[in-house]
Parts: C-alpha cells; structure tokens; sequence
C-alpha cells in the first residue's frame, strides 16, 4: 500500500528526518509514536504532499504508493491518489451545515441540471447529500443529525465530522490522523476508534498518530517508534506494551545533572487554588499548587495540555479564575502592571510576537520595561511627566549584559532582528533580569534555538536563580531539560494537574504520566 | 540595518522635479522666486504633514482623517478673527484657542479608532468625510459676530472664504525675513517649523515616546511591558489632531484666507502624499521624511503651474498635481499590503 524506503529532510542545517522506512498494508492500522520534535509531523507533511516540504527543498528518498514512486508536489496530488488526512486543527467551515461539510467538493448533484449547466454551476442535490451524510455517520456509530450548523457542534463532534469527510470520499485508500482524540473524552476517544477500525476493515490503511500510548497499544495492529528523526523501532501487536513503548522513545541517554535540588524552604511564596487559565489551545483547569520560595519548579505537559498557560494568566494577559495567593496575600490576576509591582514577570514562549521589538536596539529592549514600569534607567527633568532614559546607564547595564550573558552581537545599538533566536532569547532574559523579579515564570525557553545556546539558555537561567535568589517557574517540553535544573516537577494532563514529580525519577514515569499513565497501573 | 537608497515614490517626484527645473529654465521662469515660495510652501503644509507622525509611529496608519484636526484650528481662527486681534498675537491666539478644541475632538476620535483596530485608516477617512456636514450645519448657524466672517447678505451664517488681510495674514510668513542675494527667506517662518520639529522629535526621546513607539511595532510586548495600549494609542490620535490644528492656522496665515466648510475634506490626501514621498514606511517613519517629502511634493506643486500656463492649457497642472497626489498615496498602499502579503 504505502512504503516509504530512506526518507530523509532537512530544514538548513537540522536533519528532522534520517532515512526513515515504513511500510503500512491494506486494512491496517499503523501507529506513529514519539516525543515531540522526534520528526512526526514531517513525516505525515512528506505522505500527504503540504507545500511546506515542497517550498524547502523536498525530501531524499523512496515514496512508493501503490507499488509506485511517488512524489506529491500538493495536497491535491494526495487527496486524488486516495490519501485522506486529518488535522489536529479543524478545517470545517463554521456557516455550512454538517452534510454540506462532509460532501464539501465531492457533492452529490441533480443529474439532469449538469447537461444545462456544466459540472462546476450544476444543482446540488440536497437530500441525497443528507441521506449520504447520515449514511456515514451511521456507520461510524454517531448518532448527528446532518442537518445542523457545524460552527455549534460540540469540540468532539467536529472531530467525528472532520473524519467523516474523509470517509466520505469513494477512492479512500490512506488515512492519516494526526492526533485526532487530543481533544476528545475517552468515552469519544473509543467510539472514534471503533470508527476507524471499521474503515480498516473495508480495507483502508491508516496511519494513526497519537501521544495517548495506550489508545495505540489496544488499537494499532502495528506501531513504529521515532526517535529524534530515526526510526527507534518497531513493534507489532503481540509485542507492543506500554512500557515497550517508552522504552523505545527513550532510548539509553545519560542523564548529566547541572545543578544539584535544594533544599526547598518551606515557605510557599505563591499559592494557586483551583486556578484556571482560559488560553486558546492550552487551557489550564483547576490548578492546586504550591511554589516555594526560591525553588526552580518545572512545569511539563505535551503541547495543548496547558503547561504554558500559568504564565499568561498571572500576567492577566489570559482570562484566569481561582484565586492566588502571594506571601499570604490575596492576588487578583488581571494586568501586567500590577504584576510587576510585585515583582512578577513572564518570559513568552513566542519571542518574536511578544518577547521582543525587533526594530529597535539590543539596548532599548534590555532595558524597555524597567524604564517604563519600574522608573529604572531614568534621567528626570525639572519639568513634571516628561523624563528621559539615561542613555548612559543603559548602554551601561546593555554592554555589562552581554559581556555576562555572552550575546554574540556587534554593539548595544543593533537590531535585534538580526540576532539568532538564541541571542534574542538572552536579550529577552536580559529585559527580565533588568526588573530583578522575585518570581519569573518562563515559557518554553529553549524552543527553535540550537543545542549549544540551549546550554547557555539553562546556564543563564540557573545562575540567575542562584545569584538573585529569584523563584522560577519553568514551563517546557523537553523533559530533559527540566530534569537537570529543577527542583520539582509539575506534569500536567489535559489542562489539569497530574502528578509532581522528583527529577531523579526516571524518564519513562515522566513520558507516562504525560500521558496521564501513573507507573503503577498498566 | 537602516533602509537607504531611494524608493520608486522618490525617483519618480525626484525625475519629475528636475523635469521641471529644467523646463522652469528653459521658459525662464526666475530661479530664485521659486526658491523663496518654495521655503514658504514648505512651512505651509509641513505643519500639517508633521501631525501624521505621531498616529504612523505608534502604529495606527495614515491619519485620514485630519479634518478633524482641521476643523478645531478653524474654530480657534474663527475665534481669535471674531475677537479682531491682529498680528503675531491673532495668530497665537487662533493656535491657543484651537488647543482645547483639538485635545476634546482628538479624544473622542482616538475612542473610535480604538474600537476599530486593523482597520484604522478606512475608518480614519470616512470619520473625516463624514464630520463635515457636521461642521457645515454649524458653520452656517454659529454664533460669531464679526461681520467680515459673516455673509454680507442677511448677517447670518459665516462666509465660506474669510480674507485675513487685515487680522493676521502672513503674519509669520513676514517675520525676520531677509533677503539673501535675491532668494527672500522666511527666517521666522522656518524657525517656527524647526522648533515644531525639534519638539516633536524631543518627545519621541521621552520615556512616553518611547512606549508610543513600542506599542506602534509590538503590542503584545508592550502589554506584557505593563503599557496601558489604548491610552498611549489614544494620545498619540490627540497629539497627531493637535498638531494639525496648529498646522491649519499656519497654512491659513500663510494662504491668507480661513476657509471653511468643504475645504477640509481632501487636506488629508496631500499631506498624506508627501510623507510618503518622504520615505516614510508605516512606523519607520522620522522627521526628516517630513521635511524632505514636504519639501520635494511642494516645490513639484509650484513650478507645475506656470510651466503648465506657458506650455499648455492651465488645466493641466492640476491634473498632474491630482494624479501625483492619488498615485502615490495608492503606491503606499499597494505597497504595505504586498508586504504583509509575503510575510504570510
């Protein structure tokens, strides 16, 4: 059906995929495992023909689809070859109702109307679609009426229709999901599965992509493991077990340990009760924590679990309910302003969209924030409300940063545009180090930088915490990051709390309970 | 990196205006009265162009709608003719009055292009458009008394042309101005516009300026930063009406008329021209691109008509002059869209 021989991909200078081989057979179900970054979204875009891979540079190696080589330059290419895929993200339109959605492009029309009108201007015949569309459902056991408004449906019930187009087509010969039960209940989860068998078993193959090890351990005949871009390995159905799994993703690493656990005081310098932080793709439920003062506690969750949402919704930037409690004081979460009078503050995960001005100098946004919020860096004139930074001190506290925080730059006054993302990531650290913040909170601090700043990145960080005796709150995928410099461990699952780990506990409890498995059951 | 080099609005007002040197020389029109009107002209619209800066800088377009800020100059003129003072002092005066005009209306018009994020300057121009029927109704019944503002028939109303000849008609435009080997220079006049300039340029150096400019290139940063956006977007609309009440009352000194009711309407569009004849590009944009796009868009104005009155029908000039205006301001736009297109 599907045989992929040496695939290998590049962006630049980063090899995402390393002469991958796969091979998926009519009617089975085939899942793709591996911890983020490990090259499976790559591999899906290379099958279903996106543009991105086109646009830079295509890929090396054998695509035979159908005993033949392949090359899909579109996704059109795909979807006329028989490849279906599925997004995490939705791609239904709001105003049309679900039968217009499923049969969207491949209509059923009035025969007779086409010989008037052409195919493109012929009547759609509206029952027929809607006795189609119920006809699918039907036979992935969901009970939807065809005729409502998708843009109301329930998140769950977009995700069965989003599917059921695919069923919909009549050349189905490859599905591909990429996490379609993220967003789903188990109870959905299940049902959306037993759908997918039941295509299976009229002989589509599937390739099914899922962090849920469990859901792909009942349910994929066979299961290959990524790794950094290589395959780790592959299981079938007798073999597979979770912990077979986690095993394989992890593969045999050695831990080296930066920075030994403090002792954490037993002070908590900020307290959460049931706080909830309503961000767009990472919501955050009912958090129960406690962090104390000048530990560093990491906060780790697959991506759309919530773990950067903490951040954002004590800054007030992100709705937020629950309460905080801050040295025994009641704190009302809504604008940044007030957060940074007391001496709170966010590095963003997005540096560019909101770390950053990248049209102004290394200088100007070092020392940006504490100008205008904490009157730092100010030369005042005898004329009330008008008061100028102290270029002096700046290019001061500028050039003593980069000298410490070793930023590869030619002078205070460049553009930060044109610095590499990890030399903007230490100007953004420079801009919070500027406030001297007693809690920092940290999204994701070493995304899109390259191995050699990621060390100076948690170096910058570690030595912060221990010079200023600053609390940090470090939220990240890389689990392996965390475990070096941390004191504790937060996992969330699905927006909520899951368990607090001790960074000296091993990998594959972490990979688990991300997937909200404790080690204990199985 | 600094962009330098000169960019297709340039080159072609650049071409056009030694296009017109050379024919101006050839028809013997004299060198250094175009020299002299060219200084004036330069102060005359360069207030108003100032006042676009503000609202490119702190990232909300174009303002299209300058009549707003026009409209509260007249008024303060209107005020200051209605009280006869004469001289320097009408004039400071007609500015001061127009002031609080200028904060109330900038206020208001910065509440609605607050609403509106993203889609600024469409709203800008029709706020602009649509303020004047407003303004008209007002006119015709406002409660002035002096009769040279009034229609002389009835005494009701006021005039849509008042002559300030003997007010305060080029009250600036003849202070300290001394003639330089036939070229007649305004010094007051350009001494006037150089502190404007250097004011403005001083308050971009300013802790509230610079929040201003980093609102107008990442408000996401400026918010985390504790910046209360929609106030610093607010009173970088009252400064930009502000500043174009000011510009008014110097044009209106200058022109040695106020004119009321329709003639704000397309006052946006050439100032609008000559920024970004300047080089201004959205919030890159300084004060020099003031200067220079003022300076290069006016001369081009002046000595298109006595070569289009020599060489053809008069007609024509303005026809020239609309299309210069229109195209470049339609160049800019084609512009910043296709850059937002290829980021995408």
């Amino acid at each position: 059906m599907l045989e992929l021989r040496n695939i290998s991909k590049t962006f630049g200078a980063f090899h995402a995929l390393k002469s991958v081989s796969l091979a998926i057979r009519p009617g089975e179900i085939h899942g793709l495992v591996g911890a983020n970054g490990s090259g499976k979204s790559t591999l899906l875009n290379i099958i279903s023909g996106q543009r991105i891979i086109h646009d830079t540079g295509g890929f090396r190696g054998e695509l035979l689809y159908e005993n033949e080589p392949r090359r899909f330059a579109s996704p059109g290419h795909a979807i006329g070859a028989g490849i279906g895929m599925v997004h995490q993200e939705f791609a239904l339109i709001p105003g049309l109702s679900v039968s217009e959605n499923i049969s969207l492009t491949g209509e059923k029309i009035i025969e007779f109307s086409r010989k008037f009108l052409g195919n493109d201007l012929a009547c759609i015949n509206r029952s027929a679609n809607k006795a189609n569309a119920s006809a699918i459902l039907r036979r992935m056991g969901i009970d939807l009426d065809p005729g409502l408004d998708t843009g109301n449906l329930s998140v769950s019930m977009k995700q069965f229709v989003e599917i059921a187009r695919e069923f919909n087509r009549d050349r189905l010969k490859l599905l591909l999901l990429d996490e379609p039960t993220a967003v789903l209940g188990t109870d959905d989860a299940a049902r959306l599965m037993d759908a997918v068998k039941g295509i299976a078993e009229h002989g589509t193959a599937v390739l099914y992509v899922s962090h849920r090890l469990e859901e792909i351990v009942s349910f994929c005949d066979r299961v290959t493991v990524l790794r950094n871009g290589e395959v780790a390995g592959s299981l079938d159905k007798k073999q597979n077990g979770i912990k077979a799994l986690s095993d394989l993703m992890v593969g045999e690493k050695v831990i080296k340990t930066n920075r030994t656990p403090m002792k954490a005081s037993e002070k908590p310098v900020i307290q959460f009760s049931s706080f909830s932080v309503e961000k767009p793709g990472d919501r955050l439920e009912s958090l129960d924590l406690a962090v104390f003062k000048g530990e560093i506690l990491g906060i780790t969750s697959l991506s759309g679990h919530g773990r950067t949402a903490i951040g954002p919704g004590i800054m007030g930037i992100c709705p937020s309910g629950g309460s905080v409690i801050l040295h025994g004081k009641a704190l009302h979460a809504n604008h940044p302003l007030k957060m940074i009078k007391k001496n709170i503050w966010m590095l963003p995960e997005d540096r560019r969209g909101e770390g950053l001005l990248a049209d102004h100098s290394i200088m100007e946004n070092m020392t940006f924030t504490a100008i205008q919020t904490q009157k730092k860096f100010i030369r005042k004139t005898p004329v009330p409300f008008i008061s100028f930074p102290d270029e002096k001190k700046c290019r001061a506290y500028a050039e003593s940063c980069i000298e410490a925080l070793d930023i590869n730059c030619r002078s205070v006054f460049q553009k930060v545009r044109e610095l590499s993302g990890g030399n903007q990531q230490k100007v953004c650290i420079a801009n919070a180090l500027s406030m001297t913040p007693d809690i920092l909170f940290v999204n994701d601090p070493t995304r899109g930088i390259d191995i050699a700043a990621k060390e100076s990145i948690l170096g910058l960080l570690v030595n912060a915490h221990a010079t200023h005796g600053m609390t940090l709150v470090i939220s990240s995928g890389e689990l392996e990051e965390l475990r070096r410099i941390c004191d504790r461990i937060v996992v969330l699952y699905r927006g909520r709390l899951f368990d607090v780990l001790s960074p000296d506990r091993n990998e594959k409890d972490f990979i688990l309970a991300c997937s909200g498995i404790r080690p204990g059951d199985s | 990196m600094k962009r330098v080099g000169v960019q297709i609005p340039q080159f072609f007002i650049i071409f056009f205006l030694i296009l017109m040197m050379f024919l101006a020389f050839r028809l013997e029109i004299p060198l250094n009265w175009i020299i002299s009107d060219a200084l004036v002209r330069l102060v005359m619209n360069g207030v108003l162009v100032l006042s676009l800066v503000p609202m490119l800088r702190a990232g909300i377009g174009i303002n299209f709608g300058l009549p707003v800020g026009v409209i509260a100059g007249l008024l303060g003129l209107c005020m200051s003719v209605n009280m006869s003072i004469k001289g320097l002092l009408g004039l400071s005066a007609g500015i001061l009055f127009s002031i609080p005009f200028a904060v109330a209306l900038g206020y208001g018009y910065a509440g609605i292009l607050n609403r509106v994020k993203g889609k600024e300057e469409i709203t800008a121009t029709f706020v602009g458009f649509s303020f004047i029927p407003l303004m008209n109704f007002f006119w015709s019944t406002a409660p002035f008394t002096n009769p040279a503002m009034l229609w002389p028939i009835g005494g009701k109303g006021m005039r849509p042309v008042i002559g300030l000849k003997s007010y305060f008609a080029k009250a600036l435009n003849q202070l300290w101005m001394v003639e330089i080997a036939g070229v007649r220079v305004p010094i007051g006049l350009l001494l006037f516009f150089g502190i404007l300039c250097l004011l403005l340029f001083l308050f971009f150096r300013t802790n509230f300026g610079r929040a201003l400019k980093a609102v107008g290139e990442n408000e996401q940063f400026a918010g985390l930063a504790g910046i209360n956006i929609s106030r610093v977007r607010a009173w970088a609309v009252i400064l930009s009406t502000v500043i174009g009440a000011i510009g008014i009352c110097v044009y209106a000194q200058s022109y040695g008329f106020i004119e009321l009711y329709d003639a704000p309407l397309m006052m946006a569009f050439p100032a609008a021209s000559a920024i970004l004849v300047g080089g201004s590009m959205g919030r890159h944009t300084h004060i020099i691109h003031v200067v220079i796009g003022t300076f290069l868009f006016q001369t081009t104005y002046l000595i298109s008509g006595p070569i289009a009155n020599e060489l053809m029908i008069p007609e024509v000039a303005e026809i020239f002059r609309l299309m210069i205006t229109n195209g470049i301001i339609l160049y800019a736009l084609l512009y910043e869209g296709g850059k937002s297109h290829a980021a995408v």
